[in-house]
């Protein structure tokens, strides 16, 4: 009997005392470990995700392509009209037809320098120091009722994103991004959620919640053949 | 035994985790409106700016935190929630303009300053701080960081407003803010109030020193301990500078160096004969100057005087007016009163100093900015740190708000409006200071309000034309003594009643008109306490603001308007149960359960659920004891049991108890709100939108909405829509991993307000409460790799919508606009058709709500209702609106079909036209393409690609209807019913176009096509 008590109350303690205090690359690693790990990552080369935002009950579709290092192209549709947003290394452009815009608009060149970072198909995370950005841990903060690990990531383009990770699943929860450019502060919120391990052996979050609505993904290919076509815009 | 300790410690290990389930948290969703007002905003103590950009400013409080602007003052956010409120100083490391360092505690030493709880550091930008020290001195007055070495900073804490204290003096860092020592240090009563650098040589230093005391009484300002002192390494030595200056004792010295000549210093000396003294040697030696009375004025309150940071002539003090020299200081002359006159009482100025046109002003109302040197003033309205005591609602749909506040008034808003609760909403109803305002629940658009001292008056609301109804002194009786803050209750049993109190309680039974005295003096009358002319030091103020031995709380049972409970400030608490022909005393009973002796009566609450059960928060903090002070009694107070909490911070305003549940409570502090669920064993701090410190004077339930509104002293008037979850979740039903809560019904409703608001122009804004309740359910912990959604399902079991669920550990909502999907709309054309975003409201009846968590389902039923009460939209109304919106919605999809059909024949003859080598064939599909084409621009806008142009076709006019329709909360006209049925034959004739174009051309064309 005393020995029930005493594992019960070793599982409690245990509970209480999850926050040993880790580092922010420990951290960071048991991240990465549970997203599928480095070695898994590093074999991506290309995402494919579909999905949709409802609003009001109607349904937005969604296109998102990263090609690593190459280009990202994020396609917007709804009742048979397409708009886009494309980013790569040297130019950004951004076409939303929806109200009656005829050609696709470069994106300014502070826009530009502070995409860059999207088109890392690994995330910023994964040797994140090699790639040029630095983290800290600011210790914890509470996300919602869980008590987070509170990470800050300053990427080399500039950037700051503030990430909150779950200390039981070591998945991030949300992800806080401040960008500068054009002169302007602006703050941007996401949450992660439902994530999912794929037959490649990584993990991908297939809930993810902007501030106008949540997008749900149902379908993500890894290394599939991307048409480098769609890094230009189309007329 | 040592099976008893094991099994107590594992008790009381699994109290701490079933309790530690339920915070603030849990209540996540639930997220409180700042009603502001912005029209006028609240004490404004300390401003600093980045001399690099001109345009990020901070901007320090006396009791809403700190708001930060990227932008020159165009848009603010609050960046300092989650730590104590009260602003003494601000200061940016210009070398490095993301750290910036905060004193909190306000040194502005009146009556109703808050304390500060240490130094605070951030290096990013206010995005994350930390606590650097100072943690004791209550009270810091300013900061200066060593231009030419960021490492070196000064901090000025006069320390302890009403103890003696030894944390108090000139404090220095020379690492950076990681290590501190005192450098410049007095005595125990004696502070520092000022400190300032040479910023040609850093080693030279100048400080002031301050001896000041309030007691709840008076105040005192000025003592041997007050001087003027200089260094010249940096502050290690100090010596007291003399020669010129007036005798001593001094009161409070405010003090600048001229930037670009920093010899020359101009210093406000309070003391006997106060003045304006001047130095141009750094120091040595001074000169009295002829100075204006507001250069004089109010030295402990106003103690503010800049230099022009380029020229050392131009001088600028901000005080009860704004004035500015243009000779150094001989003469002053007072701001322009073109464009805004800037609030009076004036704390804080910064000057950008790379465009010294550019100022900044802090006052008791809020900032203003000059362009112009400080000459003409424009007013900032999206800074919501007014500054309420108390706050009141009345019975009006959508209620009204209405509260007094410090230096601003007497202000009503409603709690929703067509624009969200914004600047044009809010209306002020008297002047001076504000206090208690309560709607004269007989006469809608009537208000009691005061000023200081007891000035009450009746008010129509709408012209603000006023009516004094105080009770004034009779034969026989004392001098009337009116608290600062004057009770202004109506009653709770009989809301016939109104009450008001000097050292006497009075009950008027006609709004005011007349007056019935029903007890004799409450108060201890304690005439030692009552020298109130004496009050100020060196400097008379008597403001009635130390007003003392007065009646501070009133409160009518509400069993029985017989029984009337007293609480005063000078710690009696009584009460009668025969409406005042006898009162007694019990304040030697809560002595017993520990509250100190002679205690400041907060705030009294009777219990709605037991007649003898009273809670009652006391204030100590007047003699200098912060502690947080609630009990309660169940036998009309004869005993008494402390409540106490280690989550308690700060000296105690306000106890409510909910009107529902009567275990759940509500303490507001000068340092946050609290809440117990299981009736005040435990409790947590609220946070949803409230900052984590907020100062809580006041706590209302409104039981029409179940609102919780909040007078905040610092950030303006919050509400809390519905707190109806907070009842619900009960700590039994948090146990349960998934939980889903009853519907109650929901009436159907497009929202309050139409689509009136107009686009934000500045100025703040609070938004509206959700218009439609939410769906809830509870998830004992956050879901990271499961799936939530939300079906609803009509009693025929057909979806009507698929919702994202939220999956947060603790309450979720989720919001369904009670409306169907949208229909499939044609797609293509030039524009998106909005038609595709609608979808006809539903029609009241019963619905099935299904919550799917991973692979669990949880069904809950959902009652929508029509309001009854409205003639102008009976049932049948709705029916026959909802006929006529679905006719529309399948006429839509029917289109959609008949032109997906057309573009599928399109795509295919596009295939061929385009390969085809044969020429014939090209011409006959082309022109086939072409007659479909033609078809395909008279069904849906194809050509005009422009925001600005609304070609309409017949996929439009389907929608101009079947929006207005679906949108609209009548009956639909005959009109737009005779528009269905002509749309519904010009989609038959369409189709029949359609069979006529594929008759002419389908056959040969399928030759070509598989010919190919």
């Amino acid at each position: 009997m005393k020995k029930v008590l005493l594992s019960i109350l070793a599982t409690m303690i245990i509970g209480f005392s999850f926050a040993q205090d880790l580092t922010a690359d420990q951290i960071v690693n048991k991240y990465i470990d549970a997203i599928g790990g480095k070695a898994a990552w590093s074999k991506v080369n290309s995402l494919v995700m579909t999905g949709s935002v409802k609003v009001q009950g109607a349904e937005l579709s969604v296109i998102s392509t990263i090609v690593d290092k190459k280009g990202m192209r994020q396609e917007f549709s709804v009742n048979g009209m397409t708009g886009y947003q494309i980013v790569t290394p040297d130019s950004g452009w951004n076409f939303s037809p929806f109200q009656g815009q005829k050609a696709p608009e470069p994106i300014t060149a502070d826009d530009l320098k502070e995409s860059q970072d999207n088109l890392d198909v690994q995330g910023n995370l994964i040797d994140y120091a090699a790639k040029g950005h630095t983290v800290e841990l600011l210790g914890k903060d509470d996300v919602d009722g869980v008590e987070t690990y509170k990470l800050k990531e300053t990427l080399k383009n500039g950037k700051i994103e503030t990430i909150y990770i779950d200390p039981e699943t070591f998945l991030i929860i949300r992800d806080v991004t401040k960008q500068k450019a054009n002169g302007q502060e602006v703050e941007s919120k996401t949450d992660l959620s439902n994530y999912k391990k794929l037959p490649e052996g990584i993990l991908v979050p297939m809930s993810i919640k902007l501030p106008f609505g949540e997008l749900i993904i149902t379908d993500v290919k890894v290394n599939s053949k991307v048409d480098p076509s769609i890094f230009h815009p189309s007329k | 035994m040592k099976k008893i300790i094991f099994l107590t410690a594992l008790f009381s290990i699994s109290i701490l985790f079933s309790f530690s389930q339920i915070t603030s948290a849990t209540f996540g969703t639930m997220k409180a409106r700042w009603l502001g007002p912005g029209t006028n905003s609240g004490r404004i103590t300390a401003i600093d700016g980045s001399n690099s950009d001109g345009k990020t400013i901070y901007v320090g409080t006396a009791g809403g935190g700190v708001w930060k602007t990227t932008n020159a003052g165009a848009s603010f956010t609050p960046v300092f929630d989650k730590y104590c409120q009260s602003i003494g100083a601000v200061a940016i490391d210009q070398s490095k303009p993301s750290i910036v360092f905060v004193g909190t505690g306000e040194s502005n030493m009146r009556n109703s300053v808050s304390i500060g709880n240490g130094l605070y550091m951030t290096n990013d930008g206010g995005d994350n701080w930390k606590k650097v020290g100072l943690d004791s001195t209550e009270h810091i007055a300013k900061i200066v960081i060593d231009p030419k070495n960021s490492k070196n900073i000064y901090v000025a804490a006069p320390g302890p407003l009403w103890s003696d204290s030894k944390n108090r003096g000139l404090y220095k860092s020379d690492d950076g803010g990681k290590s501190w020592n005192k450098i410049l240090y007095i005595n125990e009563k004696a502070g520092c109030a000022d400190v300032a650098v040479d910023p040609e040589n850093p080693e030279i230093v100048y400080a002031s020193t301050w001896e000041f005391r309030r007691y709840p009484y008076a105040f005192n300002s000025g003592g041997a301990g007050s001087g003027m002192w200089k260094s010249t390494d940096g502050g290690k030595n100090w010596k007291e500078l003399k020669n010129g200056l007036p005798a001593k004792p001094f009161g409070r010295i405010a003090f600048a160096l001229a930037p670009s000549s920093p010899q020359n210093i101009l210093a406000i000396v309070e003391s006997a004969s106060t003045g304006l003294y001047i130095s141009s040697d750094g120091g040595e030696s001074w000169k009295k100057q002829s100075a204006t009375s507001n250069v004089e004025a109010r030295p402990f309150y106003f103690s503010v005087i800049t230099i022009d940071p380029k020229d050392p002539k131009r001088v600028y003090r901000p005080a009860y007016t704004f004035s500015y020299s243009v000779d150094g200081g001989y003469s002053f002359a007072g701001a322009s009163n073109e464009g805004a006159v800037p609030h009076a009482d004036m704390h804080a100025l910064w000057i950008n100093p790379n465009n010294t046109n550019q100022m900044y002003l802090g006052t008791d109302g809020g900032v203003y900015y000059s362009l112009d040197k400080g000459v003409s003033w424009l007013f900032i309205q999206n800074l919501p740190v007014g500054q309420f005591y108390h706050v009141a609602f009345d019975n009006a749909k959508p209620y009204n708000v209405m509260g007094g506040l410090q230096d601003n008034g007497s202000w009503l808003a409603p709690s929703a409006s067509a624009s969200g609760v914004s600047n044009a909403d809010w209306s002020e109803l008297y002047g001076g200071d504000g206090f208690w305002v309560q709607p004269d629940p007989a006469h809608p658009g009537y208000v009691y309000a005061e000023a200081q001292g007891g000035s009450v008056s009746r008010i129509n609301a709408k012209t603000a034309k006023s009516v004094d109804i105080q009770p004034k002194q009779g034969e026989g009786e004392e001098k009337l003594r009116y608290n600062w803050n004057t009770p202004i209750v109506i009653g709770t049993a009989n809301k016939k009643n109104l009450y008001i109190a000097s050292q006497y309680l009075y009950k008027s039974i006609n709004e005011g008109k007349d007056w019935q005295r029903i007890s004799p003096d409450l108060t201890t009358n304690d005439k030692n306490k009552q020298k109130q002319e004496e009050s100020g030091g060196l400097s008379a103020d008597v403001t009635s603001a130390e007003n003392h031995c007065t009646i501070f709380t009133i409160t009518e049972s509400p069993f029985d308007e017989k029984i009337i409970w007293v609480g005063t400030d000078d710690g009696n608490l009584q009460y009668t149960i025969d409406g005042g022909k006898k009162w007694i005393n019990v304040a030697k009973n809560y002595e017993a359960a520990g509250i100190p002796h002679q205690t400041w009566v907060s705030s009294i609450e009777l219990s709605k659920y037991d007649r003898n059960t009273l809670y009652v928060t006391f204030d100590n903090h007047m003699y200098g004891d912060m502690n947080t002070y609630l009990a309660k009694s169940s036998d009309m107070g004869k005993t008494w049991q402390r409540i106490d909490s280690k989550e308690f911070t700060g000296f105690a305003h306000k106890i409510k108890e909910d009107i529902v549940n009567k275990n759940l409570l509500f303490l507001g502090t000068e340092m946050g709100l609290f809440t117990s669920l299981d009736g005040g064993k435990n409790w947590f701090r609220m946070k949803n939108n409230i900052p984590e410190y907020a100062l809580v004077r006041d706590i209302q339930i409104n039981p029409s909405t179940n609102d919780l509104i909040l007078a905040t002293h610092g950030r303006g008037i919050m509400i809390l829509d519905n707190i109806s979850a907070m009842r619900n979740l009960t700590p039994k039903i948090a146990e349960n991993n998934v939980y889903t809560f009853k519907n109650a019904p929901i009436q159907l409703t497009n929202g309050y307000f139409g689509n009136g608001g107009h686009e934000a122009q500045g100025g703040w804004s609070a938004g509206n409460p959700a218009s439609v309740p939410p769906i809830q359910y509870y998830l004992k912990n956050r879901l990271s790799t499961d799936d939530v959604t939300v079906e609803i399902f009509d009693n025929q079991n057909k979806l009507l919508q698929k919702i994202p669920g939220t999956k947060r550990k603790g309450l979720n909502e989720v919001y369904w606009n009670l409306r169907m999907t949208p229909p499939k709309v044609a797609s293509g054309g030039a524009k998106i058709d909005y038609s595709s975003f609608v979808a006809p409201m539903v029609l009241p009846g019963n619905y099935k709500v299904k919550l799917k968590v991973g692979d669990r389902e949880y069904t809950e039923s959902l009652t929508l209702v029509s309001d009854a009460t409205d003639k102008t939209f009976t049932i049948a109304d709705r029916q026959l609106q909802y006929k006529v919106a679905m006719n529309l919605y399948h006429l839509h999809e029917k289109l959609a079909t008949l032109v997906d059909s057309i573009s599928k024949i399109q795509a295919e003859l596009k295939v061929t036209v385009n390969t085809s080598s044969d020429k014939k064939v090209k011409e006959y599909l082309t022109e086939y393409n072409n007659a479909l084409e033609t078809l395909r621009a008279t069904l849906l806008a194809t050509t005009q690609l422009s925001q600005f142009a609304d070609e309409e076709r017949l996929r439009e006019k389907i929608s101009s209807v079947y929006l207005a329709v679906c949108n609209q909360e009548a009956v639909p006209s005959n009109s737009q019913i005779a528009n269905v049925s002509f749309l519904q034959k010009e989609e038959l004739k369409a189709e029949q176009k359609f069979k006529t174009i594929n008759a002419q051309y389908s056959t040969k064309a399928r030759e070509y096509l598989h010919a190919k």
